[in-house]
């Protein structure tokens, strides 16, 4: 018997050690259940977290009494990638500075936790979930980053409004009190919005103007179609030039446009990557799913996409094209178009050092066609789709708060975390223009793309970049102007628990359909994939989903 | 502990006799128990919507919802099948071409050649997998890749690979036994090396030939070698290699049909929401069907082999 019992617990030993995968999440888990069990006696930590936080406020009302005896250190978290070489130098000397300041006025020093492109979204949750006081201050998004996720899963402190009040003053008065409703779940705070910054991030393609005029579009491409001719010119043309040299990523944003450009559709962020879900700008609050209802338009799209694929738009093994540098390979007349969003196409259609196409080619130009500018469907960007959010696991939230007051108010810091140090980074123009100084390297000194600080930036305080295009730019955003509604789902946060599974199938049936669709690689018609790929979404239960959100919108909207 | 009747010892007894022995395998016994039985209640994560501030035992209860994803995918069968087969392929072949290799190494007279041939085969073992996979698209690619470059010089049309959900059983196989077989026919070539010398010799005195001499004498040594790391292979069978398929089929859903295993289908599924009870869920229901594998085939080869069984 005996011998049975060890043989068994021997089986098991070696089935659990071959859960080296499992082993190693439950192993995780299993660190922070000491940790988290430490802090939280009740069930209800969220709850006992937040009176303790709130007991904490009273004893310091006024901003002067905060004790900051002890020095601190307080790690920012950002997307993108951590300098190295001559670029570390740059940002070490900033950071110099500015930690010198911060030491003086709030006794901190802050460090930048990047977490690189390369699966950002999965080690910035990994991240978040460590729970162990490696981040404090966090970037980031509703709709990209999976701000409102994180928040119930416990990842962000609830900053009270006494909070908010005494540690970072500034930033409280600065937001109206509409934009903090917009950063409640529950009737608590996560979010710090960057709601003071303009900026579009629609997307669209930026291609080359004076090529599309060469191909006889005269007044440059709007619309699909024209984008379709674009290509067909630029392969013939310049047979050495990829036209778009995508990678296997992009299927989400295309499909997406393409429903954009064709319908009135106005998607709900945050419920899944594919933004599935929405309702019409005549009707904002019916849900519903184009992806379902559409299927004519999205026949047309993926025959459209066949087409682009039969040009050449791509490379053959687009879908397993991890390493492309499109952007940078548009920037020196490798590529004839890149999408992205408004914000990059201001980058790439000014004459910086570093788009080195206009030098080349003096005739060079860049326009950019929209998604939605056939139907003029430009929706506002959100206001959380940057946000400053504190870490639950952060031993200093109040300090992190601080900080972050600073860098988002307080012009010192801020000039030095946007732009780096003024004479090696930028320099103002008499004009009050942000230029670059002699001697400035675009690969190494630009700090602006270093910190990536996308989530407090601040309108009082951005200095205007001399180099960029700004009659074409301010142009743009006037054409926006005239026909973008304000995202009308603010308020909104979807609770999917009930329907997580159906969406997780959902986001799996989805990728891999709109994979083959948006990159022209389906075998068969394009009505029997779009048939297929739809009744794959009804059986996975869309239309339990749409039902589930139908409900939830008409309890907060009716 | 009462005492067995023909003079066997009982546990304590034991214990005191091969005590040596015991504190020898101590590192062994508290690596174990650190690292595989004290994150055991982690699994309690699986049934609960976790919540990081309130730790995985402080999460609501939510009962088997976080298997519904993977019930409800409708793939599970043919994830798990694909799994199985793999690794069948790589455990079957794998073991087979390394005792081939195995065998071959120790047949070889010149120890330079012996060596250095070794230690070819050894290398891609070192390799990491994520290089593995740029290595492999690098030659497969259909604009610029290597293999499809020659092809073009001798006028052959291009091949297309990665639109070919048929190749990749072969071509993963294929890169597998390269990356795995060096490594592998080690073991075996040191149970060769253990084989008792006079045996050979009293063989060849007898005259038997090479053939002979492998197939009476080293095969039936290697017997025991070869079934106790089937068994040990078999426990994982249905944890799929997730380095290799994830890092050369990418996510490419051209080629799911043939390469999607459970790992990989659960990590797209999963990581991008971020869900670590799906996910553990997932590694419980894995670690069941393991679990059952080795006690059932644990028990044919006791029937067949009591000698060989693992307990």
């Amino acid at each position: 018997m005996k011998k049975k019992l060890l043989a068994v617990l021997l089986a098991a030993t070696m089935v659990a050690g071959l859960t080296a995968c499992g082993g190693g999440n439950a192993d995780s888990a299993g660190g922070d259940t000491s940790t988290s069990t430490e802090d939280t006696a009740s069930e209800d930590g969220s709850s006992d977290e937040a009176s303790s936080e709130e007991s904490g406020d009273a004893d310091t009302t006024a901003a002067a009494d905060i004790d900051t005896s002890e020095h601190v250190k307080i790690v920012y978290m950002t997307t993108g990638d951590a300098p190295s070489g001559d670029k570390l130098d740059r940002y070490n000397e900033m950071m110099e500075q500015l930690n010198a300041i911060l030491t003086e006025k709030v006794n901190a020093e802050l460090e930048t936790l990047f977490i690189s492109w390369t699966d950002y979204l999965s080690n910035y949750n990994l991240t978040l979930a460590r729970m162990d006081g490696t981040v404090d201050l966090v970037g980031t998004a509703s709709d990209w980053l999976d701000a409102w996720p994180n928040s119930k899963n416990g990842a962000f402190i609830e900053l009270s409004e006494d909070m908010l009040k005494t540690y970072a003053p500034k930033t409280w008065e600065s937001v109206p009190a509409e934009n903090w409703e917009m950063c409640k779940y529950n009737g608590e705070i996560y979010l710090i919005p960057e709601d003071n910054y303009a900026q579009w991030t629609n997307h669209g393609f930026t291609y080359r103007l004076d090529w599309a005029k060469e191909a006889g579009l005269e007044n440059g491409v709007h619309s699909w179609e024209d984008m379709t001719e674009y290509f067909r010119y630029v392969k013939e043309a310049y047979p050495d030039i990829i036209p778009w040299d995508s990678d296997g990523t992009q299927y989400a944003t295309m499909v997406g446009g393409w429903i954009a450009s064709h319908s009135n559709y106005v998607p709900i962020d945050g419920i899944n990557s594919g933004a599935m879900w929405g309702g019409t700008k005549d009707d904002l609050y019916t849900v519903y799913s184009p992806y379902v209802t559409d299927t004519d338009s999205l026949v047309e799209f993926a025959k459209m996409m066949k087409e682009w694929d039969e040009i050449g738009v791509w490379k053959t093994d687009v879908l397993n094209n991890t390493a492309s540098t499109n952007r940078d390979d548009y920037r020196i007349g490798k590529v004839a178009a890149e999408q992205h969003h408004t914000q990059t196409w201001t980058d790439l259609v000014s004459h910086t050092p570093a788009n080195k196409i206009y030098e080349t080619d003096e005739d060079a130009d860049s326009g950019f066609f929209y998604f939605g500018e056939e139907s003029q469907n430009v929706v506002a960007l959100s206001i959380t789709h940057g946000a400053m959010a504190v870490s639950a696991g952060s031993a200093n939230p109040e300090r992190a708060l601080m900080v972050y007051d600073l860098l988002r108010n307080d012009p010192e810091c801020y000039k030095l975390f946007c732009y780096g140090i003024e004479g090696i980074s930028y320099e103002v123009t008499d004009d009050g223009l942000r230029a670059t100084p002699e001697g400035y390297n675009s690969e190494t000194d630009n700090i602006n793309g270093i910190t990536n600080y996308w989530w407090g930036r601040n309108d009082d305080l951005e200095i205007r970049a001399a180099d960029r295009d700004w009659d074409k730019i301010d142009k743009m955003y006037a054409d926006y102007d005239k026909i973008k509604i304000e995202y009308p789902y603010g308020q909104f946060v979807a609770e999917v628990d009930d329907i997580q599974a159906k969406i997780s199938n959902i986001n799996e049936i989805h990728t891999n359909y709109m994979k083959q669709i948006a990159f022209g690689k389906y075998s068969g018609t394009a009505e029997e994939i779009v048939a297929e790929y739809q009744e794959a979404l009804k059986s996975a239960g869309i239309d339990d989903v749409t039902a589930a959100l139908q409900a939830q919108f008409d309890a907060l909207y009716k | 502990m009462k005492k067995k009747k023909n003079g066997e010892m009982t546990f304590i007894q034991k214990v005191i006799k091969y005590r040596t022995l015991l504190l020898m395998c101590l590192p062994a016994i508290v690596f174990f128990f650190m690292f595989n039985y004290m994150p055991l209640p982690g699994i309690w994560v699986a049934f609960v919507k976790y919540n990081y501030r309130n730790g995985i035992f402080g999460s609501k209860f939510v009962g088997l919802q976080n298997f519904e994803f993977l019930a409800t995918s409708g793939k599970l069968l043919s994830l798990t099948k694909n799994t199985i087969l793999y690794n069948l392929a790589f455990i079957l072949l794998g073991n087979l071409l390394a005792v081939f290799v195995a065998i071959l190494l120790n047949e070889m007279q010149s120890r330079m050649f012996k060596k250095v041939s070794q230690t070819i085969m050894f290398l891609p073992y070192f390799i990491s997998q994520v290089l593995v996979g740029i290595l492999v698209f690098n030659l497969l690619n259909y604009d610029t890749g290597f293999v499809n470059g020659i092809l073009t010089k001798i006028g052959v049309e291009r091949w297309q690979p990665y639109s070919d959900p048929g190749v990749w059983p072969v071509l993963l196989v294929i890169i597998y036994l390269w990356q795995q077989t060096g490594y592998n026919s080690v073991v075996y070539f040191a149970s060769i090396m253990g084989i008792d010398g006079e045996m050979m010799e009293a063989a060849k005195v007898d005259g038997a030939n090479g053939f002979q001499r492998i197939r009476y004498i080293i095969l039936p040594s290697l017997k025991p070698t070869i079934v106790i790391l089937l068994l040990f292979a078999l426990g994982g069978i249905v944890k799929g290699n997730f380095g290799l398929f994830y890092n050369i089929v990418g996510t490419n859903p051209i080629l799911y049909e043939t390469t999607d295993i459970i790992e990989t289908y659960v990590y797209r599924a999963t990581m991008t929401d971020f869900n670590f009870a799906t996910a553990s869920a997932v590694g419980l229901y894995q670690s069941i069907v393991g679990f059952v594998i080795v006690v059932t085939v644990n028990y044919i080869v006791k029937k067949i082999e009591p000698e060989y069984s693992l307990f």
